[in-house]
């Protein structure tokens, strides 16, 4: 039989950065990815937070596929005939070390999973992981199981080793990204979005969702755009409307039109997103076995974050390390990979979700979705509006007038507001 | 002397006198000279013949055939039509005569042709330096009929045997494609339509509306479509009132076997591909959802 | 025997530009086309225990071509490292090096050129006989093979050897590979061979999207007057082309289905 150390499940950015740990560690390791070669069925937004490759691999950013350096960062708040922007420009994210950048799954995974058999994995393509074995897993190849003393399991959303293992929560809040990738030429991008050189714009979108809790965004490549919803299930079900349609309505919308006209459909995709955050995280560890990224859900998306990838890459990394010290000391039980844990809490990974906890659940609250959109665009038209003859109004009398139209209590604004301010601080 | 020294020169392969697909046109190319070789060589069927040679060399054998053809030096371009003989014979000539060869031409010119690429999404125009060899995609270009019968001239071509596959039998097409020849609305299957599924579905529909079922050699491929659905240079020649497209490319190859009808629609997602651009109407919008839309309209049951 | 599988490293779903006619390939999604797959099958069984080589004319990144042929079953595989643009050519050369091929199997077009040239060059090279475009080939103590002519027909042909045979894409496809030769091929060395196939004979103008051409039509018969009036189109109805951007599925359908009934191909 094939013999590892290690065998990791899915060569996305948990994956690849779980291999690259224990390869560096100098243990024998199994990258197995069911697409024909890392990223080529994989769908994301386009904004990587390089941030946690610092300590993976020094410098990334002179090597990393990269489409733009995001230096715009807007917060839009849209209703069917208003939009409200916080546009932050920060020219120092377009130097080293940089802070975002958009990117193409295909190139990013793929060069991830470089990174790992340079330092000594072994990636085995096209090959999917059906189940695991009394030493190991199951492939659907020929002679295809493999015995390792640690699995780690990176297999995404859906994961099969973790729901096998009894560690899949029956998940709250679980939410369809789909997303269109349209082309526009470089320059065209630049102008629309005042970019120049590798300057990149992500522009986050709320309210733009209609009936169905969710949100939506636009990020800029070289030479496309990609701009999609995120959707929660069970509205989607209950609305009845097709996702393309929402992004259709999204891309005809008053302030996102002129940014996306001329566009070229070049491509379309789809993925679930296991947006519940801490609460619906399964347990991490189990004998032999550590669970890393969307597979254990430690997708953060919370609104004006959509952020999966570092998750990923942070977990894969502790999961990597955990694995390879639990070998080392000759226990892979339970209590052995324990460590795994402990160092996600002492990092961002956990630290971060623990923090936001509650973030999911406002964020896709009927209020947030329905309601405040139009209360804060209102606000701001009342601020704007000039009504001579009249006095302008006080913000207290708009902030009543706003919150009468749009049914908000003031005391659920102030709950919404404190929680999150809590998550927040 | 076979064919006028520096002038473009037809290349003709007929089996039992029928001349292969596309055979007028690249005469018509070859602005009406022809050589005809094969078992049984006339002038039927080329509308477009000017001066006609007739050699009759037996059944066919690409290896033996271009060694005796080695004595067509003298003549400017040869254009064989891209038909299963043609693309054979084609190669082996241009390596018998030392001449590059221009395959899957939509157009040949005096010092070159512009060939198809990538599934005949792209051309690109080659330059050669002195006289070539190239094979026309049939249906490109229509023939233009002389009106006058042609000048014809027999000649003697010995072909000796050479390292040739020999024929055990030739099978007639299938009842079911005469079927699909003669059909006078077709709904075509391209590989937009995305699964066997709506293949099958597409054939429903079609039968609701009095037509056939056509696809194209990638749907075939697929398995989605038997191969006896195929129409194009390699399928079956059609040439129905109607034709409407669903998720198809329009390759050359596929309107090479499309004749000319009096109605296209085109239903594809690329307002620019090239079924799109010779049909009277173009709808841009995703062709499975349409055809669920159509087979809900007429009542067609899916199973 | 030695039985030859020549395999084209392409990218089977390239984007191309419609306005431009640029055509984007990715080198990561390439490989061998559905026919050349189908290609090495045949070979495989050709071969059965014998000699089975996978050749290609190709990049260094064609090499992943080679290792999937070296898992399914390959025996040995040949990397043509081509400095000139006569791909015939520069096979010819390479698996020269290999000894006398007995048959040669290739895909019955690649996707990108798509000629079907090659095979028919390289049987001329090696004197061979050549079957192109079979939908069947099997090797039964002699090798047999069914081809498609024009106009739906096939012939079966007897094929002497050596043979350079080209398949079309039918359902056959290699074995899938066992783990542990995946795991065999990755760790495998290419050999290499390095050739110059010499300067291409034709010289590549601006690849440009694919128009149809106008067609030819033979002139109308009658006097001049009706010549005219028949070539303007002027006596039967004609709908301008138009195209059409429905919003909906049901508009498209109404759309369709109009077009239809005005045509009369649909009661109204
Ligand atoms: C529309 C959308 C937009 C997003 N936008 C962003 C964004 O802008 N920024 C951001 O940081 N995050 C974004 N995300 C989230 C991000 O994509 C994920 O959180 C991240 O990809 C998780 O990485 P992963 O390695 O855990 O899983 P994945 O990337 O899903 O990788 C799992 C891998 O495992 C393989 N696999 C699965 N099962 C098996 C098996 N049985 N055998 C072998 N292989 C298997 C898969 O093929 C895949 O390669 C977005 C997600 C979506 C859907
Ligand atoms: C020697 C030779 C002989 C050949 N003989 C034949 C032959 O006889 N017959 C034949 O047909 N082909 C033949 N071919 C193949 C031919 O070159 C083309 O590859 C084939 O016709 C393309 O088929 P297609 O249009 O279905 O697929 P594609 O070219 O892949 O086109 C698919 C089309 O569907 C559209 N599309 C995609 N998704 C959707 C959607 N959701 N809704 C609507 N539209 C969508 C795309 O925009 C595209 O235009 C031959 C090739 C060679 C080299
Ligand atoms: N560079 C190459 N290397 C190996 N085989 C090739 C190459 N180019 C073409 N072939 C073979 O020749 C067939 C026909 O290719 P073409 O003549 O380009 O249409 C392909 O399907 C392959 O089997």
């Amino acid at each position: 039989m094939t013999e590892f150390d290690v065998v990791v499940v899915g060569a996305g950015p948990a994956g690849s950065a779980a291999a690259l740990e224990v390869a560096r560690a100098g243990l024998s390791v199994a990258l197995v990815e069911r697409g024909p070669f890392p990223g080529a069925k994989n769908v994301f937004g386009g904004v990587v937070y390089g941030r946690v490759l610092d300590e993976l691999i020094p410098r990334w950013w002179e090597r990393m596929p990269v489409q733009r350096w995001v230096t715009r960062r807007s917060t839009m708040v849209l209703t069917p005939t208003q939009a409200l922007t916080v546009d932050l420009r920060a020219q120092d994210w377009g130097q080293a070390p940089y802070n975002g950048a958009t990117a193409h799954r295909s190139e990013l995974d793929s060069w991830l999973a470089e990174q790992a058999v340079a330092a000594g994995a072994t990636l085995i393509t096209s090959t999917v992981v059906t189940g695991r074995s009394a030493t190991g897993v199951r492939t659907d190849r020929p002679d295809g199981d493999i015995a390792a003393k640690v699995v780690i399991a990176c297999d995404g959303v859906n994961s099969f080793l973790a729901k096998e293992a009894g560690l899949f929560k029956a998940r709250e809040h679980n939410t369809l990204g789909v997303k269109e990738t349209l082309a526009l030429p470089r320059a065209v991008i630049d102008e629309r979005f005042g970019l120049t050189g590798d300057e990149g714009a992500d522009f986050e979108i709320i309210g733009c969702t209609g009936d169905i809790p969710g949100g939506g965004f636009l990020y800029t490549n070289k030479e496309s755009v990609g701009i999609g919803v995120v959707l929660e299930l069970d509205g989607l079900t209950a609305a009845k409307v097709r996702p393309e349609e929402l992004i259709a309505e999204l891309k005809a919308h008053p302030a996102i039109a002129p940014l996306v006209r001329g566009g070229e459909l070049v491509e379309y995709s789809a993925h679930l997103i296991p947006e519940g955050g801490y609460r619906t995280m399964p347990e991490l560890v189990t004998d032999g076995m550590l669970i890393a990224g969307d597979a254990a859900a430690m997708c953060l998306a919370a609104g004006i974050w959509l952020e999966g990838v570092n998750f990923a890459l942070g977990a894969g990394m502790y999961a990597g390390r955990a694995a390879a010290a639990a070998i080392a000391k000759g226990d892979t039980s339970k209590a052995g990979l324990a460590a795994y844990r402990t160092m996600l809490e002492n990092s961002f990974v956990l630290g971060d979700h623990r923090r936001l906890r509650d973030m999911p659940g406002l964020v896709l609250s009927e209020r947030v979705q329905r309601r405040y959109p139009g209360l804060v665009c209102d606000l701001a038209q009342g601020m704007f509006e000039v009504d001579n003859a009249q006095p302008k109004p006080g913000l207290r009398k708009l902030l009543r007038e706003a919150r009468r139209t749009h049914g908000v209590r003031v005391r659920d604004l102030l709950r919404d507001g404190i929680t999150a301010m809590r998550s927040l601080s | 002397m076979i064919g006028a020294p520096g002038r473009p020169l037809a290349l003709l392969v007929v089996r039992d006198g029928e001349p292969p697909l596309g055979a007028d046109e690249a005469v018509a190319e070859a602005a009406g000279a022809a050589l005809v070789v094969g078992s049984g060589p006339s002038a039927t069927g080329l509308v477009s013949a000017r001066r006609l040679w007739l050699a009759e060399t037996g059944s066919f054998a690409p290896g033996a055939l271009a060694a005796a053809l080695s004595r067509l030096t003298t003549c400017g371009p040869i254009i064989l039509p891209a038909s299963p003989d043609g693309r054979d014979l084609a190669p082996r000539l241009a390596a018998v005569l030392g001449r590059p060869l221009l395959a899957n031409a939509v157009r040949v010119h005096d010092h070159g042709a512009e060939v198809t690429r990538w599934g005949g999404q792209v051309t690109v125009d080659l330059t050669a330096a002195g006289p070539f060899v190239a094979t026309l995609v049939p249906g490109v270009r229509g023939s233009d009929p002389v009106g006058a019968p042609p000048a014809v001239e027999h000649v003697d071509i010995k072909v000796e045997r050479g390292d040739d596959v020999e024929v055990l039998e030739t099978l007639e097409a299938d009842p079911a494609t005469a079927d699909l020849a003669e059909a006078p609305r077709i709904l075509g299957a391209g590989a937009g339509l995305g699964s066997r599924g709506h293949t099958a579905l597409l054939g429903k529909v079609a039968a609701a509306l009095g037509a056939s079922l056509g696809a194209t050699r990638v749907v075939t491929d697929a398995g989605w479509a038997p191969y006896e659905r195929q129409i194009g240079t390699t399928g079956v020649a059609v040439d129905p009132e109607l034709y409407v497209a669903f998720g198809v490319s329009g390759a050359a190859q596929h309107l090479g076997g499309l004749g000319s009808p009096r109605a296209v629609v085109s239903v594809n997602t690329d307002p620019s591909c090239p079924m799109t651009a010779m049909a009277d109407l173009g709808i841009v919008t995703d062709a499975p959802g349409l055809l669920d839309e159509l087979a809900e309209r007429l009542g067609v049951e899916r199973d | 025997m030695l039985v030859i599988a020549a395999l084209r490293w392409v990218d089977p779903r390239p984007g191309v530009d419609p306005l431009t006619g640029a055509v984007h390939t990715d080198p990561k999604a390439s490989g061998p086309s559905a026919a050349d797959e189908c290609a090495l099958a045949h070979a495989l069984r050709i071969a059965g225990p014998g000699r089975c080589v996978a050749v290609t004319a190709g990049p260094p990144a064609a090499e992943g071509l080679l290792r999937d042929a070296l898992a399914a079953g390959a025996t040995d595989a040949l990397r043509i490292d081509d400095a000139g643009a006569n791909t015939a050519v520069a096979l010819t050369a390479g698996i020269r090096t290999l000894g006398p091929p007995d048959v040669i199997v290739c895909g019955d077009h690649s996707l990108d050129h798509g000629t079907g040239a090659t095979p028919a060059l390289l049987a001329h090279a090696f004197g061979a006989a050549q079957a192109l475009g079979l939908v069947e080939l099997s090797m039964d103590g002699e090798l047999t093979g069914l081809r498609r002519l024009d106009g739906g027909r096939r012939e079966r042909l007897a094929i002497p050897l050596p043979a350079v045979c080209s398949v079309e894409p039918t359902g056959l496809r290699p074995p899938r590979a066992s783990l542990p030769a995946v795991l065999a091929a990755q760790a495998a060395a290419i050999p290499v061979v390095t050739v110059d196939s010499g300067p291409s004979m034709v010289q590549a103008g601006e690849q440009k999207p694919y128009r149809p051409r106008p067609t030819h039509l033979g002139a109308p018969a009658g006097d001049a007057h009706h010549r005219v009036l028949a070539l303007t189109g002027a006596l039967t109805e004609r709908t301008p082309p138009r195209v059409v951007r429905p919003a909906s599925a049901a508009e498209a359908a109404d759309e369709l289905l109009d077009f239809l009934r005005k045509h009369g191909f649909l009661e109204p």
